[in-house]
């Protein structure tokens, strides 16, 4: 999935969904875009609960 | 009554990216090469469709800053792309249609394309490709 960075190809911090023939990676290149990186689940663990 | 056109707001988006406000210049070449198929016995030579062969040809102001036209550009050199020309930039209509030219090749830019005393343009020709008109 992409997010749009650059005002030109829509609002910033949007969903971004290449058209045909659009040269995603000459976007990403030139910071139009982003790759949206999965976030990491929490390392932390839930305490137990006591019954 | 026959009209002029006077196009003062065309819309230019190259690659998905909309450079209208750097875009000085456009123009829309559609092309379907003629094939000569004149044979004896013809009087008058004759032809059939051969292959497309689009072109779009834009000047653009230079600018180095972010989301302008040098990072929207550089990349696409020696790749194909989409355009997309409007007259205006309102909604596509029978009055207001749009051109696509899908998979068009870039071979050159000129990163910096300097004068003294003037603003830099760059010159750019996106050739081949499929083109495409809407009108809704």
């Amino acid at each position: 999935m992409y997010i749009i960075v650059s005002p030109r190809l829509g609002t910033p911090g949007d969903k971004y969904e290449p058209a045909d023939g659009v040269n995603v990676q000459a976007l990403i290149d030139g910071g139009l875009i982003s790759t949206d990186k999965p976030k990491k689940s929490s390392k932390v663990k839930e305490e137990p609960v006591e019954e | 009554m026959a009209t002029s056109v006077y196009l003062s707001n065309p819309s230019v988006t190259i690659n998905s990216v909309d450079l209208s406000d750097q875009c000085t210049a456009a123009s829309i070449t559609y092309t379907v090469e003629a094939l000569e198929n004149t044979a004896f016995g013809s009087t008058a030579r004759t032809y059939t469709s051969g292959l497309a062969n689009n072109s779009i040809t834009v000047t653009l102001y230079q600018s180095y800053a972010a989301s302008e036209t040098e990072v929207s550009v550089y990349s696409l050199v020696g790749t194909t792309t989409t355009l997309v020309l409007k007259p205006s930039s309102g909604a596509v209509s029978a009055t207001n249609p749009s051109y696509t030219l899908t998979g068009a090749y870039l071979e050159s830019h000129t990163p910096i394309n300097a004068s003294l005393g003037e603003l830099s343009t760059i010159d750019l020709t996106f050739t081949g490709g499929t083109l495409t008109k809407a009108t809704s």
